[in-house]
């Protein structure tokens, strides 16, 4: 981990972050932190804000106003801590790519500019991809691989870059269960680890079940918390209006595990 | 000497054969290899712009009597960030960018040709070997240059090759971990103006397109890795270059057209191979 995660400074904090594109108020007043060891979902109806919060947090976009702190710093001073496991259609499918060359890009800034990677990188993306399950299929193509193999892999190289935050923005879309499980247990496996892990889904149960805290975003923050005491009834109609768009079983919350719906 | 051994040396007895072996040789190597991001990147349409933009640089440089680099080099990198600028920021699209700057600069170019003949201006400047090469007819300080050019975009894609590698794989990733990505994206921009002005010798601008594509496509088809597929597009490359040069000296053909042929022959090679030898590969990792 690049940076040792202290009690006093979480790793994650968002201080009344404002965005605002031509006027119009996408995030408001979102103010949030996430603790060491902590799976965040970030649940919302399409249009909350779930990826510009990802975008302000990984400083592709700046925000309006407010700030995003990185154990207490801003995010220029703090890159590398902070990695990025990219929906797949977000990444250019015609460049061949095998799981080994992505996790390696994990390695890019460690070696620096005109710099090849060398025997430490080579090491730090061996143990990544054996962490992840992934060192058997090293030399498959990423686009043979299933979806969520290929998450897997993305996961891998943020652990080879040495990030301590993870960010996957709806990276469960199109894995079927059984990756998705797999998946999730590196995840969990990772937080058991200190890491901070934030993810979106539009899989509202999938959510409860397995995240530690829940971001309620709808523009600015109804409600942050744990799952089985933020994800209520009043909660579920300020995101998606009074007669609850996504149909959502209250007994599926995290620790109950009949809830589990597969 | 025996039949083929004369029919290999024979040619390299003239001084313009060794210049012309040289810029082949370059060429052949260094616009298959930026080739490969035009191909897995769709800048196809993109760079044939780019070699079409070039021509009021040469009809200048031929105006003002200097080596066709001066006019050349400047105006494909400033086209190619300009577009590359207009892409990102003013939010015009990729094919219309294209369409706007190119073939306006190329229908300048023409008309720059007209003008100056029409007031007796003598301008130096043949419009078919600008159009289709003529690389028997390169100068030493072209053969020069040339070399320099092709060191320079050999330097920039060896050593920034991961950096490039990663953003043009996941461009967002790649800016999260701190990399600097539009300015890489000018970058390899820049390299493709280069790579471009170089092959104008050899192959022309209509026929540019050949040489970045054609091998780059055919070495996807051979193999699994960017690398490889970069190394193996260079050997294609010098290939076509080689025989192109070969064939047009012997036959009496012009060099541009069988160069691009010669690759385009690669190009059906390596398609008929996957067909036969792909099948076979799948079934064994299975």
């Amino acid at each position: 981990m690049a940076v040792p995660a202290t009690a006093s400074t979480p790793p994650l904090t968002a201080q009344e972050v404002t965005v605002e594109f031509s006027g119009v108020k996408v995030l408001e007043n979102v103010s949030f932190s996430a603790g060491p060891g902590c799976i965040m979902g970030v649940v919302g109806p399409n249009g909350a804000g779930k990826s510009t919060l990802f975008n302000v947090i990984t400083a592709l976009m700046p925000p309006t106003s407010g700030q995003v702190l990185i154990h207490g710093k801003s995010m220029t001073e703090a890159r590398g801590v902070v990695a990025y496991v990219p929906q797949h259609e977000r990444v250019n499918s015609r460049i061949p790519a095998t799981a080994w060359d992505v996790v390696m890009q994990g390695r890019v800034r460690h070696a620096g500019w005109f710099r090849r990677t060398g025997r430490s990188d080579r090491e730090a993306a061996r143990e990544a991809l054996d962490r992840v399950g992934m060192w058997d299929r090293r030399d498959a193509l990423i686009f043979e691989l299933s979806g969520g193999q290929r998450q897997r892999v993305f996961v891998a190289r943020a652990l080879a870059q040495g990030a301590d935050i993870l960010l996957l923005d709806e990276a469960f879309a199109g894995v079927d269960m059984t990756s998705q499980t797999a998946l999730m247990d590196v995840l969990l496996d990772l937080r058991d680890d200190g890491r901070t892990i934030m993810m979106s889904s539009h899989d509202i149960n999938h959510m409860a079940h397995y995240c530690d805290e829940c971001l309620c975003l709808n523009c600015n923050v109804c409600a942050c918390g744990p799952p089985r005491e933020v994800l209520n009834e009043e909660v579920m109609a300020q995101l998606y209006g009074p007669f609850g768009a996504v149909p959502f079983h209250g007994h599926g919350l995290a620790g109950d595990d009949h809830g589990r719906h597969n | 000497m025996d039949v083929i051994t004369e029919a290999l040396v024979g040619p390299f007895q003239y001084s313009f054969m060794v210049r012309a072996l040289i810029v082949s040789v370059v060429v052949g190597v260094m616009c298959p290899v930026a080739g490969v991001y035009v191909v897995t990147r769709g800048l196809g349409f993109m760079s044939d712009g780019l070699a079409h933009s070039v021509l009021p640089g040469v009809v200048a440089a031929a105006l003002f009597g200097t080596v066709f680099f001066a006019g050349a080099i400047p105006i494909a990198i400033g086209m190619a960030l300009l577009s590359g600028y207009l892409i990102k920021r003013a939010g015009v699209g990729e094919d219309a960018s294209v369409g706007i700057l190119f073939a306006g600069l190329f229908a300048l170019g023409v008309v720059m040709i007209n003008v100056a003949l029409d007031r007796g201006v003598a301008v130096n400047v043949n419009l078919e070997g600008i159009l289709l090469g003529n690389v028997l007819g390169v100068s030493t300080q072209e053969t020069y240059v040339t070399l320099g050019v092709g060191a320079v975009v050999l330097v920039l894609l060896y050593g920034l090759h991961k950096e490039l590698y990663f953003s043009n794989f996941d461009p967002t990733g790649a800016s999260v971990i701190g990399l600097p990505t539009e300015k890489l994206e000018y970058l390899l921009l820049t390299i493709l103006a280069l790579v471009i002005v170089i092959a104008l010798q050899a192959v022309g601008v209509i026929l540019v397109i050949s040489m970045l594509i054609t091998p780059a496509a055919a070495a996807l088809q051979l193999t699994r890795r960017f690398t490889s597929a970069m190394l193996m597009a260079a050997a294609i490359g010098v290939a076509s270059g080689v025989a192109g040069l070969y064939l047009s000296f012997h036959f009496d053909l012009p060099s541009g057209p069988v160069m691009a042929l010669v690759a385009l022959s690669f190009f059906f090679l390596s398609v008929l191979w996957k067909q036969k030898a792909a099948p076979v590969l799948q079934r064994q990792r299975a």
